[in-house]
């Protein structure tokens, strides 16, 4: 296989820089107008596009642990995603910066409000800038290690590269775990910090998952359709990304099961708060949408075969996925700082802002590398299913049968 | 009642995907493929129509859920109301566990006994498989008639590269 090449069409990307442009200045007045709406909203968005990339980096590390091979012809669009970690993480931490004195437990008196100790100990608003530049900086330079030493094997086509990322990709899944379990809570489950779920960082990493595939899947059928991918990225790609999503949507889903039916059963005051305030007046019926756009929607369209194989339905409920994202964070952040829901100028910014961001960040990244990983042997073993057509097999050097 | 089959034994997962297409389009009956493992494409090679297993496997399930739902309901609501919690009598939280649970089984036990009985399989049954095609070898089963000619279908079998031929009587209710 022949190395290929991606160069993002320059009126797409001028349009992304004007979209860019105008919602970042809509932004920055709503700093200074309407600052509370405008963090919650920076927040939702800075950690939806932060999950995104790190999800790449996830899924990157999850293919080579496994040994997965159907998945490597499309590598480089997780990869896009990992490469762009750091910017995502910058945003977040900047994001968290401003937003430091927003949480509930910033003023000091907030042991006095029965805060445990140990949250006392934990929630002080420069050990939150601190860890979240920890953590950020911790997995932005695992993603550079695994995608340097994948680019670098389109080079030398060399076994131990894959066995060096797969190393690295034991560190990155167990750093990842509770990095992210610990960011999620300390930027999101702590804006109500007398709540509590333990199930937080599953449920987070749930969303991470089925918003990261819904990406995968969008700008895979965007490389098929505009040509570059035309036998690379055939059907039954699709249909086990389409497997991926319908699985991890109902992963969501018991997650969300698991940390509603305890709260709903147990009845205690502390944590039926959360619920009770989320269940209630206009935030009832978003409530119920969330789940129906994460889970009912996916899982009854994505149910029959032929479905998970149509490039147009896949497509359409990667983008139900995608609003269900925004409205699962929606509902976590804002019942928070307000008594209903608000929709307006600096929300719609906000979510212009991070897609449009998003997408110039992937399409930036891909055009830096091949879109095949051609050195990588996998794409030429000859063992099992790869997804690989036979002509691919037969015209490839056979580093690794 | 019993009739014929070759059974051709390949090396390579491509070339007996190859030789199923030859075969269909040189006008013969393949009866079936043996295969250590699920081989993409095969499914269309050989002309199998899409399964019907999904179908089973939904309905199986959907008798779970609204089955438990019902039962649930029928239970803690009607026959033997009983206050836990100061919950109303039908809360659906507290049903959907057991509910799933029980889609999750029924669902399951459907697409088995179903797949066993389409197949019939049943403990005891003696195996037709050939024993290689658990391991290294790739087997089409191909129907033949005495009067067949052999030369043509040998000649084909070798164009694929087969690298293992053999005669097979099988029982006639076997054939699907």
């Amino acid at each position: 296989m022949k190395p290929t090449s991606f160069t993002p069409s320059p009126t797409a990307m001028r349009n992304l820089d004007a979209l860019l442009v105008v919602s970042g200045a809509v932004l920055a007045v709503g700093l200074f107008v309407a600052p509370n709406r405008t963090g919650d909203s920076l927040s939702i968005g800075a950690f939806a596009m932060l999950s995104v990339f790190l999800g790449g980096l996830v899924f990157v590390a999850f293919e080579y642990i496994t040994g997965a091979r159907w998945s490597v012809p499309f590598r480089r669009v997780y990869e896009a995603l990992a490469s762009n970690l750091w910017i995502g993480g910058a945003a977040m931490v900047a994001v968290v910066v401003l937003r430091r004195d927003v949480y509930a437990w910033t003023p000091a008196d907030g042991a006095a409000a029965g805060t445990f100790w140990f949250k006392a100990l934990w929630l002080n608003p420069t050990w939150l800038v601190v860890r979240a530049a920890a953590y950020v900086t911790v997995m932005s330079l695992l993603a550079a290690a695994i995608i340097w030493t994948s680019r670098t094997q389109d080079r030398t086509a060399d076994f131990s590269l894959t066995r060096r990322n797969r190393r690295l990709s034991a560190v990155t899944l167990l750093v990842f775990a509770p990095t992210f379990s610990l960011a999620a809570c300390e930027w999101f489950m702590s804006l109500e910090p007398m709540w509590f779920s333990t199930v937080w960082g599953a449920y987070h990493f749930a969303g991470l998952a089925t918003s990261t595939l819904a990406v995968v899947v969008l700008i895979a059928l965007h490389l098929r359709r505009t040509g570059h991918w035309r036998s690379t990225f055939t059907d039954d790609h699709l249909h086990d990304l389409g497997k991926l999503l319908l699985g991890f949507s109902c992963f969501w889903m018991y997650l969300w099961f698991c940390q509603y039916m305890l709260i709903w059963y147990s009845n205690i005051p502390e944590e039926t708060g959360y619920f009770v305030h989320r269940t209630q007046g206009a935030w009832g019926p978003m409530f119920i949408a969330n789940v129906a756009l994460n889970w009912v929607v996916p899982f009854l369209v994505l149910l029959p075969r032929p479905s998970k194989r149509s490039a147009a339905t896949m497509a359409r409920v990667a983008g139900v996925v995608l609003v269900g994202r925004w409205l699962d964070l929606y509902l976590m952040v804002y019942p928070s700082s307000s008594s209903a829901p608000t929709w307006g100028a600096w929300e719609t910014a906000a979510v212009v802002f991070f897609a449009a961001a998003s997408l110039w960040l992937i399409f930036s990244a891909l055009a830096k590398a091949s879109l095949t990983p051609v050195g990588d042997p996998a794409l030429y073993s000859n063992r099992g299913n790869t997804h690989v057509t036979h002509d691919e097999h037969t015209e490839g050097n056979r580093v690794w049968t | 009642m019993s009739s014929r089959v070759v059974l051709a034994s390949f090396a390579d997962e491509h070339d007996v995907l190859d030789a199923v297409r030859t075969l269909r389009t040189r006008g013969y009956t393949v009866r079936d493929v043996f295969s250590p493992h699920a081989i993409h494409g095969m499914d269309e090679a050989m002309g199998l129509r899409p399964t019907r297993l999904t179908w089973v496997c939904f309905v199986c399930g959907a008798i779970g859920l609204f089955g438990m739902l019902w039962f649930q309901n029928w239970a803690n609501a009607v026959d033997w109301p009983i206050n836990v919690g100061g919950k109303p009598w039908n809360s659906l939280p507290a049903e959907a566990p057991v509910a799933f649970e029980m889609l999750v089984l029924l669902a399951a036990f459907g697409s088995v006994i179903a797949c066993l009985a389409v197949n019939r399989l049943y403990p005891g049954k003696a195996d037709a498989t050939p024993p290689r095609a658990t391991d290294d070898r790739y087997v089409v089963a191909i129907d033949v008639t005495p009067a067949s000619p052999r030369e043509h279908l040998t000649q084909t079998l070798e164009s694929c590269r087969v690298v293992d031929v053999e005669d097979r009587l099988v029982a006639a209710e076997d054939k699907r």
